[in-house]
């Protein structure tokens, strides 16, 4: 039997069926705990997108997608009202990691690390602009913003010291993000697996 | 006796897709309308399984290799769903993952089931009403779910399935959770549920022997032994590691025998044995 | 998120006006006030919304939550204003120097009108925030024609979310038992997670599992299912989403105008 040569055709069907229903929330949920539990240890990464992977991971990139997306109107609505923005971003993330699953780049640790690059890049470049017309091109983040700083203050053009500032943030935390997803992936137990891609 | 008045399991065997030994294997049993089935069997024996198929859960929702014929009361699980779904309430082991995950009181969560039928709100408010103190969850109808015990969260299961007044009710293992008390109520309660057709898994083998009409025992995936409480418990093979009744035990410490040979399996034919042995 | 009294709201019985305004015509006001505040650069005006969105506030209710988004909002604003302050491309004139350093005007002016703008919409959001339930926006979004599943998508988490984080401490609980020393360096720290992460992920989504099989069972998808009707009664609805939705339209217009007339 065939077991690994799922996606490939049908990467981009998505029907909202009652897994994808309840798939999505948790998704949301995991997002939150992870982000909870790095701020707790002071971790120096967001983890925040952890649910997003694993939701692209197991339904694909649209309910990854949507995941990110209902992530964020959720916690700016109720928490951080700017995160909402931000919501862009995380429909990238979704988009990314569903496609780079389902084109084989999470099966080993080598190419996980290239699919953590390639998101980490599609991720700064949708947060770059909002970073400049949300914050002058900041982060927040003290360490990313002082690099921020020093490139502007030697008159590196804004776009690039923005860019530079969310990409050293970004590839920090997608490393870890889809090194942990991939773990936690390859300890699903099959049966989980196969109910939420939903094959009948 | 008529087609629609029985529950026929007919070589019944189910595997899961992607696992390598089947679930249930050649499972046939029968009960009929009206009766409360008990399910007993160690864990990992395939009840959970037969739950699930009696519900329909298999092939319909889990996708799974479904071999032989499943009938329960003129209805085919597998080939008639969602119409089947209308009839049962199901109670599955893990009771938090049943609550809808958009309700905001217990009261709003019972009523959920009803509004899917799109019952009017004052048939709603009686019949939650009167399913709450069923239970024992009236105080509780305004608090949220998730604020409470385990126990109160199966005793809201148990509510959110027999409040659409289901025909069939399948329950796995409803009182996992529940302290003694809440257990003694539960079986209590249902012995004198009216004209429901029962499956119930349990490991509370004493009160399945005074309240089902049929146990049947699930040994690795096979069923090896069905009939009444009585008759299950006096041939059941000692090899299957199953526990037997409380009264059994001490009838069988004490050699009380019924008039009919048998050893007793619950406390009135305990005494009964007990008078006619004096 | 895991503050109980978000879910069940205002007390039954005790309306306030702001239990008139129904959530759509909030959430159209965050826009409207967001869209107005980058429509203009003229600090007055920010000034008057950031004082528009306080009275706001003042007049529903203060949370903490607000008052964290506040904080941490205006210490980044702070940064912003010394970052832009020292080193803005287009600053020109020093406006005032602390210890010989020269703070230039047309950098301070730029953070201040890009800090005024996130200030009106945490107000306007955090007025949202206090005065809407999230069992009210569950109703109200079905009551307005979204189908059972958008909404259970969109607003689950919030009802699932205790649930989730009571897992996770009993989770902690248990490895705390077991005795798991405090991590010092980054990479023994993320290794600390995944004890805590893979299990409850894996709880999360089996726990998924099993409600997507109930739902099911319960007859989610019906198509008779009928939404109970909220208990808040709201005023002028139509009206409003007319009027703020009008609004909108015309500042993005204007904004665009003023760009195109700009390349011009």
């Amino acid at each position: 039997m065939k077991t690994e040569s799922i996606h490939r055709t049908s990467m981009w069907k998505f029907k909202l069926s009652a897994a994808t229903m309840t798939l999505i929330p948790a998704a949301v949920g995991i997002n939150y705990v992870a982000k909870a539990l790095a701020e707790g240890l002071k971790l120096p990464v967001w983890l925040g997108s952890l649910g997003t992977f694993l939701a692209s991971m197991l339904a694909g990139p649209v309910a990854g997608a949507i995941s990110g997306f209902i992530n964020n109107v959720i916690y700016g609505l109720t928490l951080s009202p700017i995160s909402t923005v931000y919501a862009i971003t995380s429909i990238g993330i979704g988009i990314a990691v569903g496609i780079l699953h389902a084109k084989g780049w999470f099966s080993s640790a080598k190419r996980v690390f290239v699919s953590a690059i390639i998101i980490a890049i599609v991720s700064a470049v949708i947060s770059t602009p909002l970073n400049v017309i949300f914050w002058g091109g900041q982060t927040g983040i003290a360490w990313g913003d002082s690099l921020f700083a020093v490139m502007v203050a030697n008159h590196a053009p804004v776009w690039l010291a923005s860019f530079t500032d969310e990409f050293v943030l970004d590839i920090l935390d997608k490393v870890c993000v889809a090194y942990l997803a991939f773990f936690i992936y390859r300890q699903l137990p099959q049966r989980m697996i196969r109910f939420f891609r939903d094959d009948k | 006796m008529d087609e629609d008045k029985r529950i026929t399991l007919d070589n019944l065997s189910v595997r899961y897709r992607g696992a390598e030994d089947a679930q249930l294997k050649n499972v046939s049993a029968t009960a009929s309308i009206g009766q409360i089935v008990g399910i007993i069997g160690n864990s990992h024996t395939g009840k959970s399984t037969l739950c699930r198929v009696l519900a329909g859960v298999i092939p319909n929702i889990i996708s799974a290799e479904i071999t032989g014929s499943c009938e329960v009361l003129g209805h085919s699980p597998v080939h008639e769903w969602p119409n089947f779904n209308s009839l049962t309430g199901v109670v599955l082991q893990n009771p938090a993952g049943q609550l809808s995950g958009l309700a905001d009181t217990v009261a709003d969560e019972m009523a959920f089931d009803l509004i899917n039928q799109g019952i009017s709100e004052d048939v709603i408010n009686k019949r939650v009403a009167n399913v709450a103190a069923q239970m024992g969850l009236t105080d509780q109808l305004v608090q949220t779910p998730e604020s409470l015990s385990g126990g109160q969260m199966q005793r809201l299961a148990i509510a959110t399935a027999i409040v659409t007044q289901p025909t069939i009710l399948i329950m796995d293992d409803p009182t996992s959770e529940m302290d003694p008390l809440g257990r003694q109520q539960f079986f209590h309660w249902l012995a004198n549920v009216q004209s429901t057709t029962v499956f119930i898994v349990s490991s509370e083998i004493d009160d399945l022997s005074e309240i089902a009409d049929r146990i049947w025992v699930m040994d690795d995936g096979q069923l090896v032994e069905q009939g009444t409480p009585q008759a299950v418990f006096n041939y059941l093979d000692a090899d299957r590691q199953i526990p037997k009744p409380t009264a059994y035990q001490l009838a069988a410490g004490m050699n009380w025998h019924l008039s009919n040979g048998a050893l007793p399996v619950t406390p009135s034919e305990l005494k009964e044995a007990y008078d006619g042995k004096n | 998120m895991t503050d109980q009294s978000m879910l069940s709201g205002n007390p039954a019985g005790k309306s306030r006006w702001f239990n008139a305004i129904d959530p759509i015509s909030k959430l159209l006001l965050i826009l409207d006030m967001a869209l107005l505040s980058f429509a203009s650069t003229n600090l007055l005006l920010e000034a008057g919304l950031i004082t528009g969105g306080l009275l706001l506030l003042l007049f529903s209710k203060v949370s903490s939550t607000t008052v964290k988004a506040l904080g941490f909002s205006l210490f980044l604003i702070f940064t912003m204003l010394v970052i832009q302050g020292l080193f803005y491309s287009k600053n020109q004139t020093v406006w005032f120097s602390i210890i010989g350093i020269n703070f230039y005007k047309e950098g301070l002016i730029y953070a201040t009108t890009l800090g005024s703008r996130v200030l009106v919409i945490i107000l306007a959001s955090g007025f949202f925030m206090v005065t809407t339930s999230i069992s009210e926006n569950a109703k109200y979004l079905e009551q307005s024609g979204l189908s059972y599943k958008t909404v259970y998508v969109l607003m689950s988490v919030c009802y699932i979310l205790p649930e989730i984080m009571g897992n996770m401490r009993k989770i902690q609980q248990a490895q705390r038992v077991r005795g798991v020393n405090p991590q010092k360096t980054v990479i023994q720290k993320l290794k600390s997670v995944l004890p805590v992460l893979i299990p409850l992920v894996i709880k999360t989504l089996d726990q998924s599992m099993t409600r997507s099989i109930s739902l099911q069972l319960r007859g989610f998808d019906n198509p008779n299912r009928k939404a109970l009707k909220s208990t808040n009664r709201y005023r002028l609805v139509s009206g409003l989403h007319i009027g703020l939705t009008f609004a909108a339209i015309i500042l993005i217009g204007w904004k665009l105008w003023t760009k195109i007339s700009g390349l011009l």
